[in-house]
């Protein structure tokens, strides 16, 4: 008769953004090209049976399935000299900084990391890709299987429920993405859209950049220092995206060209409402779309009231990206629900894991005596084979003798698992 | 024997015009339930409700077709003669309007406002279905059925321009108001319903010149000359350059926003007074008195 294998414990050490500083961070990284070998050093570390990495620029978290042998306390200890050997990082630098999750809370966690409400960014959508990659790694590697393999797919499946379910990632929430959400709103697609930055400034060329990943293929810069506007066109060319200068006193001939304007030089009204009315004609009235981060404004209030202007400055957009942000904290509570039902589910089916499993086990087991039984007094009968009817007849009697031999064990077992489990 | 022929005709009519009654209430229903769909779809952002709204649309357009189909052969015509057939056929292409701009644009936005106004046109000839029969023996040829379908097709463009031109001014409005919370995420971009918007008109036009086209031929040859003094004559012509005129301006003044639905909107009440001229008219009657 096989032996039921013990599950394991759950084994959840890390540190993120919350709880160790930047230089903390950057020494314990592992970068993906030694992900691998980093993966399978820890899965042969004593007493860990399963293993996976998660390494991301906020966070680090080693995620085992650790022999119920192990002694609390040297399992820990066993992770951090895993650090120490291996990342060369003393233990007792690390250990200020570490969390440590064991079983449910190791679930929890692990739902909540993979569902992006552990982030720095609560709904960034970053780290479900993170999370997947660093499960391939492992499993490459062989260091996960039955007990971190379907956890991680609970995971995921955790973090699409979340996902689908919540608005917890459908809005931005900081100023360049705001901006980018905005000409969305205006432009649908942004390819082929034209972007001219006036002046210069680092979020000005935040949002230009996020402009480009939304497909925005023409970079325009205009800038009173011709060099300086030069050198931010060649800093954003790239193949696919054409850049060129305009010359700052030749600003309102050819702003026209630009469907999304994004100015910062803080002179003060660099576009007043005559320009604005002059751009449009050009235009033939075609929408364009201020973006004003200068302080001083650059661009006239009262061109936002010009039919096809669309003004938003500094105020406006971080009052989008606060009202977005308080839509991402509502829905953050609703996945936090979730994840909590999850988990509850989660750990009742690990709960009677074992009782399935000790019935399968019982039951093939007296299925092999039955079949073994049954060859014999076949090889016995040889000389006198037994007709169709007599081997059924000795079929049914054999199995019913080994449910009913059976029946108080596995009536035991399953009254440990709901009537849900029975059905599955 | 003759008379025997004759009995089975009118029973087999009979059959296919209850037949096409159930097919159009199946059809009015299915709207309904994409009508009701299409608001959590949209305005929520359900995706749940997109999985039965465009289902339900579909399959209303399909019941709606064959029950169209089904009363035009019973009747052994081509082409709708009544009120009531007019509009059910004018709310199969608007439903076929939404599911085309679904498909293209992504978005059931448009089905807010189209499936409603779908629902009505159908429902009262699913319900109450008329009884006129055609006087002209000539309507049962494909040149007319050309002109109602293209005319019909003009007015459902220029009904779906009009939706356009609406959503992209509460689009607008609300950009302007810097309004942008989640809540309305529903509303396509300003670029997709100003496109949508004319492109609905550069479709309707052709549509229109030749359905004006083919009916006055067609009035020529039957009634003759006097056909071009009728108020309903003159009153198409009238839309036909209202219509030709608010593409020019669109097109040369790239007008957008609030101007653009006011000139939409002259427009749809010049046609919804050419289709009310039939009662004003005295040759563009197909109906036996």
């Amino acid at each position: 008769m096989s032996q039921i294998k013990q599950p394991g414990s759950l084994l959840l050490l890390g540190v993120n953004h919350t709880t160790a500083p930047i230089d903390v961070r950057e020494r314990l990284a592992i970068p993906i090209s030694r992900l691998a070998d980093a993966t399978r050093t820890l899965a042969h570390q004593p007493g860990v049976r399963e293993a996976m990495i998660l390494s991301t620029c906020n966070r680090v978290e080693l995620l085992t399935v650790q022999d119920d042998a192990q002694p609390v306390a040297t399992t820990t200890l066993g992770l951090l000299n895993f650090l120490h050997d291996y990342l060369s990082l003393p233990a007792a630098e690390v250990r200020p900084h570490v969390y440590e999750f064991r079983e449910r809370e190791a679930i929890r966690h692990l739902f909540r990391v993979a569902s992006s409400l552990d982030s720095m960014v609560v709904g960034e959508p970053q780290i479900l890709g993170q999370v997947k990659e660093s499960w391939n790694v492992a499993r490459e590697v062989g260091a996960v299987s039955s007990m971190l393999d379907p956890l991680l797919q609970r995971a995921f499946s955790v973090a699409k429920r979340v996902r689908t379910e919540t608005h917890i990632g459908s809005s931005s929430v900081s100023i360049a993405s705001v901006a980018a959400e905005l000409a969305r709103k205006i432009f649908g697609s942004l390819a082929g859209k034209t972007v001219l930055i006036v002046g210069a400034g680092k979020m000005s060329d935040l949002a230009a950049r996020h402009l480009i990943q939304q497909g925005a293929t023409t970079l325009l810069v205009s800038n009173r220092t011709e060099a300086r506007a030069e050198k931010i066109a060649d800093s954003l060319r790239t193949p696919a995206i054409t850049t060129g200068v305009i010359p700052f006193e030749q600003l309102h001939e050819q702003s026209h060209r630009a469907d999304i304007v994004i100015t910062s030089t803080g002179a003060g009204q660099v576009f007043t409402t005559e320009h604005a009315r002059a751009l449009l004609h050009r235009r033939r009235n075609r929408p364009v779309f201020f973006i004003d981060i200068a302080v001083p404004r650059d661009v006239a209030p009262e061109i936002n009231k010009l039919e096809g202007c669309f003004v938003y400055d500094m105020d406006d957009l971080q009052q989008v990206a606060a009202q977005n942000q308080a839509v991402r904290s509502r829905e953050a509570e609703a996945a936090e629900t979730i994840v909590t039902k999850e988990v509850a589910r989660y750990t009742d089916r690990l709960s009677r894991a074992p009782a399935i499993a000790a019935i399968k086990v019982l039951q093939l087991s007296a299925e092999t005596i039955r079949q073994q039984e049954l060859a014999r007094t076949a090889a016995r009968l040889a000389a006198q084979p037994l007709t169709p009817e007599q081997q059924a007849a000795i079929e049914s009697l054999t199995k019913s003798l080994t449910a009913k031999l059976l029946h108080s064990q596995l009536a035991a077992l399953r009254a440990e698992i709901t009537p849900v489990d029975r059905e599955e | 024997m003759q008379n025997d022929i004759l009995d089975i005709r009118v029973f087999l009519a009979a059959k296919y015009i209850a037949m096409s009654l159930l097919w159009l209430r199946v059809a009015v229903v299915l709207y309904g339930i994409a009508a009701f769909a299409v608001l959590p779809a949209a305005l929520y952002n359900r995706p749940r409700w997109r999985h039965v709204a465009l289902p339900a649309a579909l399959a209303g357009a399909f019941f709606h077709f064959v029950s169209i189909t089904e009363t035009l052969y019973a009747a052994h015509r081509a082409l709708p003669v009544d009120t009531h057939e007019t509009l059910s056929m004018l709310g199969l292409l608007l439903a076929t309007a939404f599911l085309v701009l679904t498909a293209r644009y992504k978005t059931v936005s448009f089905g807010i406002f189209l499936l409603p106004v779908v629902v009505l046109m159908t429902i009262v000839p699913a319900f109450r279905p008329g009884h006129e029969t055609i006087a002209y023996p000539f309507i049962r040829t494909g040149w007319l059925l050309l002109h109602v379908a293209l005319l019909l097709a003009a007015y459902a463009a220029l009904f779906l321009s009009l939706i356009a031109s609406l959503l992209y001014l509460i689009q607008e409005r609300r950009l302007k108001q810097k309004l942008t919370t989640q809540k309305r995420s529903w509303l396509p971009p300003l670029e997709t319903t100003d496109q949508i918007a004319l492109k609905a008109l550069l479709f309707g036009l052709p549509c229109m010149t030749a359905g004006l086209l083919i009916g006055s031929v067609v009035a020529l040859q039957t009634i003759g000359p006097t056909f071009f003094a009728d108020p309903k004559v003159l009153l198409s012509l009238a839309m036909w350059i209202a219509y030709m005129l608010m593409i020019f301006i669109r097109q040369h003044s790239g007008l957008r926003g609030r101007r653009a639905v006011y000139l939409s909107s002259f427009v749809f009440l010049v046609v919804l007074a050419v289709w009310s001229a039939n009662a004003l008219s005295a040759v563009h009657r197909f109906r036996a008195p």
